[in-house]
C-alpha cells in the first residue's frame, strides 16, 4: 500500500473531491504517517453521528469553566477602565480604594495615554466580589482630556483628531499612512497563490458589457461570548498556574512566561472548559486589557489565588471586535456571465487595532477572474481594538462583494445562481449550487423581485464564502491503554465548544475498534501533548491527524499481543465492536480488555506528534448559504425564515457536532445581518450599548428553520483528509440574507444591520423613485 | 421564560427599595429596581455587614453568611459553590442565571438572596447528575443541543419550566417559553428538539 522512497517519505494514492466527482490524488507523506482516509474508506465511527462526551457534566450543570474555579483563600479582582476615549493620565489615586476594608492589594497601568473607552487602567483585589467592586469605584483617576474621532467616516478626513502619533501606529512600516488612514496595506499573509489581486482591472472593465458598482457598510460586531474573558492565577514559589477562558492554553503560557521572566516549564495553563471564543480569545489577555498579567501580578503581591472574570461591560469594550467596513465595489462582466474584471476597496475600522482588512473573498472566490484589484486601508478610530472573529474579515467582505454579484447577475438579467455556476471554479462549490438550490427550493424565488402582492414579502437568496486550509504541525497527541482494557487520551489543545475532546476519542476509537465512550479523553492543559492554538478553523485537522498516528501505535501493540492468543500474524487482525479478530476468519476473535491482559506492564502509553501537512485536493474551502426571508415592508421588520448551509469539510468526524457549527455560523451570521450593531455615542466617544439587551443577538423567538448540510468528500492533507469548517460556513451568511431581503421587495440595503428604520428608509427611498 | 423575581416575595425579610437603599447605599445596583413599595412595618432592616440566612436549595437548607445585597445567584455560586447558574449579562437579559423559584423560573441575578429565604430554589444541580439525567438534560445531551455548554444550565431550568407549564408545547410554544435565553454559538433549533423528543417521551 505505501511505497517507502530512499528520501524516508511515503506516496499514497488517494480518492479524494467530491463523491460525485472523485479525483486520484498522490500524496507524499512524512514516514511513518498513516494512508489517508478516502472516499473509499469504510469507517465505523468516524463520519457518524456522537453526542459529546462532556454532554452529561455539561447539561447539570458540573463542568468548570474558569469562571467557576474557586479556590482556598480565593481573592477577587476587578478592573478600573477609562471613562474617556482620549487623553492623557493625569494621575491614579488609590489611596481610598486600599483603605477600604477588605482590599489587599492594587495594580495600575503603565500608560500615560487613553485611546478608547474602556482601557485598563487599574485593578483591585478583595476579599469579596462584592468588595473588590467598591474598592474599584474608589479609585480615583485625573484625566487630560483631548480630542477623539469614534465614527468611520469622520475618521477618515484630514482635519480628524489623530488617534495614533505618527510613530505610535500599529501599522506595518511600509505602508502609506495620512491622518487615521493607513493604506493600501500589504496583501493579506493568507492570501493564496491564485488569489489577490491580479491582472488589469482597467482593461477588464473595457471587455465588460455590464459595469455595476456601489458601496457597502458593514458595523461593528463584538463577539459577545457568553464566558466573559477570565483567570484565576496562583503561585507557589516561582511556578505560575493559571486557569483561564482562552483559544490556547500554550499561547498564553508563552506570553505569561515572557511578562513575568520565567521559563516556560514554570507555567501551567489550564481551560477545562471554556464558554465561547470565536477569535476573541486569541491573546494572553485580550487585544485591549492587559487583565491577565494584572491578575497573575495582584496573585504575586498577595500570595493568594486571584481571580479576575471581566464583567460584560467591560467584555463589551475591550476584548476585541470584528471591524466594520465601508466596501466600494466595481464589477464587470460580459454579457454571457464571465467575470471580466473586480475592483475592490476597502476601509476597516478596527478601532485602535490594526488589519481591518476585507477583500479574502473578493480576491479569492473566483480565481478564474483575470482582473482583480484589491485596495484595503485601516482607519483607526477612539473606540476598542478589532481583533479575528470567525474568518477575519471574510464575513464583511463577503457582504460587499457578493451583494455586488446579485446586483450585477440582476443588471445582466442573469439568474443569481446562473451568474455564480457561469463563474465557477471550484469542484465542491458546483455540488453546492445543485444540493442548496433543491433543499431551499430556488425555483419558488420570485422572478422579478418584489413581484409578491401584498405588505409581507418573501424571497429567496444566496451567496458564496470562502476559506483557506490551515493546519498546525507542532502538535502531539498521547494514548495510554491500560492493562483493564481502559483508554485514556491526553492532549493539550483546549475545547471551545467544537467538541474537539469528542472529535479526538472518535479517532481513537476507529482504529482501536471501540466506541468513542470507551475513550476517556482529557484537554486543555499544558501539561499534556502540545496542541495548537484554536483558530482559522484548524484544531481538528491538526489534532486529529495526531490522535489518529498515537491510537494507530496503540493498535499496533496491542495486535501484537493478541496475534498469538489468535495464532495469527498481527498485520491479519481487525479492530471492530471491542474485538479483535483475523479478517478472513471472524470468529476467531477476542476481546479487546483480554488482549490488554496480557501486556506486560500495566499500561501501554503511545505518544504521537503530527506528521507534516501533504498535498491536499483543495487548499481553498468553499461554502456556500441559501436564504429564505419574508420582509414586513409596514414595520421594516425582517424575519429569516430558512437557511441551507452547503459546506464540506472533507472528512466530517463527528457529523452530529460538525453540523452544529454550521447552524451556529448561520444563526450568528443572520444576528449581525439583522440585529448587532456595536453603537457609539460620536460626543461623548463611549459604547451605547455595552450590554446584551440594547447589543442584541438573535434569540429564541427570532430563529429560523436551519438546514445543515455536508456534501460527501474528501481533501487529504492529513491523514484523517479532515479540513476546516467553521468559518467557511459563517463567511456567505450576511450576504445571503442581503440579497434574500432583495429578492423579497426588489430594494437594496447595502447597510447592515437591515434593521426596521434603515428598510423602511429604503423603501420610502425606492417610493420617491430612486429606486436602485 | 425566566421572569423577573416577583416584586413583593412573602418572607419576614422583605426588602423594600428603600431599605435596600439604606443598605447598599445609593448606588448603580438600584438602577434596575422599579418597585417602590412601602416599607411594612414588620419588615426588619439588614446590613450592611453579612447576616446569616437559610436558604433552601435543591431540597435542602444551607446556610449563608452574606451581606443583605448579595444576589441570589452569587450566594448560589460563591458561597455554595453551585456553579451550574451563569452570571452573563449581569441584568436578566440572557437567562443564563435561570433557576426555579418555587417551581416557577427567574433570573437570579435580579434577586437578593435575602428575598430567597423560606421559598425553595431548585438550580440545574438539583434537576439531575451525570450519571442520572432527567429526561430534558438527556435529550440535550442526544441531540448536541449545546456547544461550549455556558448557557447551556439556563436552558435546561428554563425548559424544565416549560414542560412542567405546558407538557406539549408546539414550536412556536418552546420558541417563547425560552425566549428569555440566549446562546451564542447557535444551539436554538437544536435546543427545540431537545425540548420536542423530552416532551414526546412524557407521553
Amino acid at each position: 500500500m505505501a511505497q517507502q522512497d530512499p528520501t524516508g517519505e511515503n506516496t499514497f494514492r488517494v480518492k479524494v473531491g467530491p463523491a460525485e466527482n472523485p479525483v486520484t490524488l498522490v500524496v507524499h507523506t512524512d514516514a511513518g504517517d498513516l494512508k489517508p482516509w478516502d472516499l473509499d474508506s469504510r469507517l465505523r465511527s468516524v463520519k457518524g453521528r456522537h453526542p459529546r462526551l462532556e454532554g452529561p457534566e455539561m447539561v447539570t450543570g458540573r463542568a468548570k469553566y474558569t469562571y467557576d474555579v474557586r479556590l482556598p483563600g480565593m481573592l477577587w479582582a476587578k478592573m478600573v477602565r477609562a471613562p474617556i476615549p482620549a487623553g492623557k493620565i493625569v494621575r491614579i489615586d488609590t489611596a481610598k480604594a486600599e483603605r477600604l476594608q477588605g482590599v489587599k492589594a492594587v495594580w495600575t497601568t503603565d500608560a500615560k495615554l487613553v485611546r478608547f473607552a474602556g482601557q485598563d487602567i487599574a485593578a483591585v483585589a478583595a476579599v469579596s466580589q462584592e468588595i473588590a467592586e467598591d474598592a474599584a469605584r474608589l479609585v480615583d483617576v485625573q484625566y487630560e482630556e483631548a480630542p477623539f474621532v469614534t465614527d468611520l467616516e469622520e475618521a477618515m478626513a484630514p482635519t480628524a483628531p489623530l488617534v495614533f502619533a505618527e510613530e505610535q501606529a500599529p501599522a506595518p512600516p511600509n505602508a502609506p499612512r495620512k491622518g487615521n488612514v493607513t493604506g493600501p496595506l500589504p496583501p493579506a499573509p493568507t492570501a493564496p497563490a491564485r488569489g489577490g489581486s491580479r491582472g488589469d482591472v482597467e482593461k477588464g472593465f473595457a471587455e465588460a458589457d455590464a459595469v455595476h458598482e456601489a458601496t457597502y457598510r458593514v458595523r461593528v460586531h463584538t463577539h459577545s461570548v457568553l464566558e466573559t474573558h477570565g483567570i484565576v492565577a496562583y503561585w507557589e514559589g516561582d511556578r505560575l498556574t493559571v486557569y483561564t477562558s482562552t483559544q490556547g492554553v500554550f499561547m498564553v503560557r508563552a506570553g505569561l512566561a515572557e511578562a513575568f521572566g520565567l521559563p516556560r516549564n514554570k507555567v501551567r495553563v489550564i481551560t477545562e472548559h471554556m464558554g465561547g471564543g470565536f477569535g476573541s480569545k486569541l491573546s494572553p489577555s485580550a487585544v485591549g486589557s492587559a487583565f491577565a498579567i494584572a491578575a497573575c501580578r495582584l496573585a504575586q503581591m498577595t500570595g493568594a489565588p486571584v481571580k479576575l472574570m471581566l464583567d460584560r461591560r467591560e467584555e463589551q469594550l475591550c476584548t476585541g471586535n470584528a471591524p466594520g467596513a465601508l466596501m466600494t465595489v466595481r464589477l464587470g462582466a460580459k454579457a454571457d456571465g464571465a467575470l471580466t474584471a473586480i475592483d475592490y476597496r476597502a476601509y476597516g475600522e478596527g478601532g485602535i487595532g490594526p488589519s481591518s482588512r476585507t477583500g479574502g473573498p473578493a480576491g479569492n472566490i473566483y480565481p478564474q477572474c483575470p482582473n482583480v484589484k484589491l485596495e484595503e486601508y485601516d482607519v483607526f478610530t477612539n473606540a476598542g481594538p478589532a481583533c479575528a472573529l470567525r474568518a477575519p474579515g471574510h464575513p464583511q467582505g463577503a457582504f460587499g462583494f457578493e451583494c455586488a454579484m446579485d446586483e450585477l447577475a440582476h443588471r445582466l438579467g442573469m439568474d443569481p445562481l446562473e451568474f455564480r455556476r457561469k463563474n465557477e471554479a471550484h469542484p465542491f462549490r458546483k455540488v453546492y449550487y445543485d444540493v442548496g438550490a433543491k433543499a431551499i427550493g430556488w425555483e419558488r424565488r420570485n422572478k422579478i423581485p418584489g413581484e409578491v402582492p401584498g405588505p409581507r414579502k418573501r424571497g429567496i437568496g444566496m451567496a458564496n464564502g470562502n476559506w483557506y486550509v490551515m493546519a498546525r504541525e507542532a502538535v502531539a497527541v498521547e494514548v495510554q491503554v491500560h492493562r483493564d482494557g481502559s483508554v485514556e487520551l491526553f492532549h493539550g489543545a483546549q475545547d471551545l465548544g467544537t467538541g474537539i475532546r469528542t472529535a479526538l476519542a472518535v479517532i481513537a476509537a476507529e482504529e482501536l475498534g471501540l466506541r468513542p465512550a470507551d475513550i476517556t479523553a482529557y484537554v486543555g492543559d499544558t501539561r499534556f501533548p502540545p496542541g495548537g492554538t484554536s483558530g482559522g478553523s484548524t484544531t481538528t485537522n491538526s489534532s486529529g491527524p495526531a490522535a489518529r498516528l498515537a491510537a494507530h501505535e496503540a493498535r499496533m501493540r496491542i495486535a501484537a499481543l493478541a496475534a498469538p492468543l489468535l495464532n495469527a500474524n498481527p498485520d491479519e487482525l481487525e479492530f471492530a465492536d471491542g474485538k479483535i479478530f483475523v479478517a478472513a476468519n471472524p470468529g476467531r476473535q477476542v476481546s479487546f480488555r483480554e488482549a490488554a491482559q496480557k501486556m506486560p506492564g500495566e499500561v501501554i502509553a503511545c505518544l504521537a506528534d503530527r506528521k507534516r501537512q501533504f498535498e491536499t485536493f483543495r487548499q481553498d474551502l468553499a461554502a456556500t448559504q441559501f436564504a429564505e426571508v419574508e420582509v414586513d415592508v409596514e414595520t421594516g421588520v425582517i424575519r429569516v425564515l430558512k437557511m441551507v448551509g452547503v459546506n464540506n469539510c472533507g472528512t466530517p468526524i463527528n457529523l452530529l457536532t460538525a453540523e452544529n457549527q454550521l447552524i451556529g455560523a448561520q444563526i450568528q451570521g443572520a444576528s449581525w445581518a439583522l440585529f448587532e450593531h456595536r453603537t457609539l455615542d460620536r460626543n461623548v466617544g463611549t459604547m451605547v450599548n455595552p450590554n446584551l439587551e440594547a447589543y442584541k443577538i438573535l434569540g429564541p423567538a427570532d430563529m429560523f428553520e436551519a438546514v445543515p448540510i455536508f456534501t460527501e468528500g474528501a481533501n487529504a492533507g492529513n491523514n484523517t483528509s479532515a479540513t476546516g469548517m467553521a468559518e467557511p460556513v459563517f463567511v456567505p451568511t450576511l450576504a445571503a440574507i442581503a440579497n434574500a431581503v432583495y429578492n423579497a421587495t426588489g430594494i437594496r440595503i447595502r447597510q447592515l444591520p437591515m434593521t426596521p428604520d434603515r428598510v423602511l428608509a429604503a423603501l420610502a427611498e425606492a417610493r420617491k423613485g430612486g429606486k436602485p | 421564560m425566566p421572569k423577573r423575581p416577583p416584586k413583593n416575595p412573602r418572607t419576614s425579610f422583605s426588602v423594600s427599595r428603600r431599605t435596600f437603599l439604606k443598605t447598599v447605599g445609593v448606588g448603580a445596583a438600584a438602577t434596575g429596581l422599579v418597585a417602590l413599595a412601602p416599607r411594612p412595618a414588620e419588615a426588619a432592616i439588614l446590613g450592611p455587614d453579612a447576616v446569616p440566612l437559610a436558604l433552601n436549595v435543591n431540597g435542602a437548607t444551607h446556610t449563608v453568611t452574606v451581606e443583605p445585597r448579595v444576589t441570589l445567584l452569587r450566594a448560589l455560586r460563591n458561597h455554595l459553590n453551585l456553579t451550574g447558574a451563569k452570571e452573563v449579562c449581569e441584568r436578566g437579559a440572557c437567562g443564563g442565571c435561570t433557576v426555579l423559584f418555587d417551581g416557577e423560573p427567574i433570573c437570579s441575578c435580579l434577586m437578593l438572596a435575602v428575598d430567597a429565604v423560606g421559598h425553595e430554589i431548585t438550580t440545574v444541580e438539583g434537576l439531575g447528575t451525570p450519571e442520572k439525567l432527567s429526561p430534558i438534560q438527556a435529550a440535550f445531551v442526544e441531540h448536541d443541543a449545546l456547544q461550549c455548554g455556558f448557557c447551556t444550565p439556563g436552558f435546561v431550568v428554563a425548559s424544565t419550566a416549560l414542560l412542567k407549564n405546558n407538557p406539549h408545547p408546539s414550536l412556536d410554544e418552546i420558541k417563547a417559553g425560552l425566549a428569555g435565553n440566549l446562546c451564542r454559538c447557535g444551539t436554538y433549533s437544536r435546543i427545540f428538539a431537545a425540548v420536542h423528543k423530552a416532551a414526546q417521551q412524557r407521553g
